[in-house]
């Protein structure tokens, strides 16, 4: 059962596709969950279907629909079409096993396929983190994976992030979160995330900017945090 | 936007049925679907072009000039002719169906400006997510007439801001900041109108 929904703005940011890319990928992944949202943006892009119907139109150059005509009766590659090659690609990245049925069309791109082709840093025995290669982007996006019952090192936020829950469940001091679930988290706000103990927990997240670790240990380890991080984007996180 | 008397008056001319299939545009789809009708095409072109071209240069301000905008629209419209197999009238109206290829069309376009990452596609993100089911289609169709009627009637500064949102391509913060106003006084505007199309998202 979903609980979390992104807000009005995010959805209508969405609809309008005014989003940044990261963060487009988090209301993405959550729609694949959730139609109840996936509903309202429906009825969003109406809104923007209507307005089209209004502006008032200017008028295309003389000769538009032949030379229109030539290009379609004698297409040319054109520059989306790596994106028709994609779409019929789409298939190559459909989940093998049933294992990971639930990974979003966005995180299957990127990984092409399968979590286990991404880069991976360990942190401690109960986490692992995998940036996600989406450049251009002053965005952090990451997958978090969270053994069973294992905690997070308590972290304050510098900015929003957004937490979509793929696939497990956790909980801090404010609720239980399961599949499909969108949490934003703002500026200044610690949290202490565990995953319950029953299954690991995967998580897509997007962060505006690197979230602070509480306590020593992990103030130790920040830099070294960062530039692990770094260094898998840089030597690019799929192989 | 019409007056509010105009438009309120013509739609109560219509029966409530009759709304849902008096979208003239469905039989040229069709047409260029099933049969490759170029005269179909062609008026679905002389009313759509002109729009999406509009719509495209007021989006692209500062990212393309006049001849860019006319291109994008012939790229808009070769993914009409392209894709009008996979529209469905269950879904949507021909209205909204042109309105997410080219607002697509639009963010395609951006990324190929700029040094984006190109590994994931517009289409990973923004596609149409698997069907809602029939029965919720049918009722999305009927909400979609009250959108349409319910938009006149918006107070001036809440149409403005979705007029802003939707065709001027611009975010919650662009527009806080074009109309310096405060974020939340965006955001709250934007729910007021939504909340009276019964667009009901924030409870």
């Amino acid at each position: 059962m979903i609980s979390y929904h992104p807000d009005s703005r995010f959805l209508t940011d969405f609809a309008s596709a005014n989003l940044p890319m990261a963060q487009a990928m988090c209301v993405s992944a959550h729609l694949e969950f959730c139609g109840k949202c996936r509903a309202h943006v429906h009825q969003l892009k109406e809104i923007g279907g209507h307005l089209l119907s209004q502006i008032p139109p200017v008028a295309v150059e003389a000769g538009s629909f032949e030379q229109l005509m030539s290009k379609i009766a004698s297409p040319q590659p054109l520059p989306t079409a790596p994106s028709a090659q994609a779409h019929n690609a789409l298939t190559s990245i459909a989940p093998k096993s049933g294992k990971e049925t639930y990974l979003p069309r966005s995180v299957r791109r990127l990984s092409n396929g399968s979590l286990q082709n991404l880069g991976w840093a360990q942190f401690g025995k109960a986490l692992r983190i995998a940036p996600l290669p989406i450049a251009g982007e002053t965005l952090e996006t990451s997958i978090y994976d969270i053994k069973a019952g294992g905690q997070m090192p308590e972290h304050e936020h510098r900015g929003e992030e957004i937490t979509v829950l793929l696939k497990g469940s956790f909980s801090d001091a404010d609720g239980t979160y399961s599949r499909g679930d969108f949490v934003v988290r703002n500026a200044g706000e610690a949290h202490q995330p565990t995953a319950t103990q029953d299954t690991d927990c995967i998580c897509l997240v997007c962060l505006e900017r690197p979230v602070r670790p509480r306590g020593w240990f992990y103030r130790l380890l920040e830099p070294y945090i960062q530039y692990r991080l770094h260094s898998l984007k840089r030597n690019g996180a799929t192989h | 936007m019409g007056t509010k008397d105009e438009t309120n008056g013509f739609k109560q001319g219509l029966p409530k049925g009759a709304a849902l299939t008096a979208d003239p545009w469905e039989e040229a789809l069709h047409k260029v679907a099933e049969s490759a009708d170029r005269a179909a095409f062609q008026l679905l072109f002389e009313h759509f072009a002109p729009q999406i071209k509009a719509f495209l240069m007021k989006g692209m301000s500062s990212y393309a000039d006049r001849s860019q905008a006319e291109e994008m629209t012939q790229e808009v419209m070769i993914k009409v002719w392209n894709k009008a197999a996979s529209f469905n009238a269950a879904k949507a109206s021909v209205n909204t169906w042109i309105f997410t290829i080219a607002r697509n069309t639009r963010i395609d376009f951006i990324r190929r400006n700029t040094r984006a990452e190109r590994k994931i596609e517009i289409e990973d993100i923004w596609h149409e997510a698997d069907s809602p089911e029939p029965i919720v289609d049918f009722q999305q169709r009927r909400v979609e007439v009250e959108i349409r009627n319910a938009m006149s009637t918006l107070p001036a500064e809440q149409a403005l801001v979705l007029e802003k949102a939707f065709m001027e391509s611009k975010s919650h913060n662009e527009i806080a900041e074009e109309l310096d106003l405060p974020l939340g006084t965006v955001k709250s505007r934007i729910r007021l109108a939504l909340n009276k199309l019964q667009i009901l998202i924030d409870r």
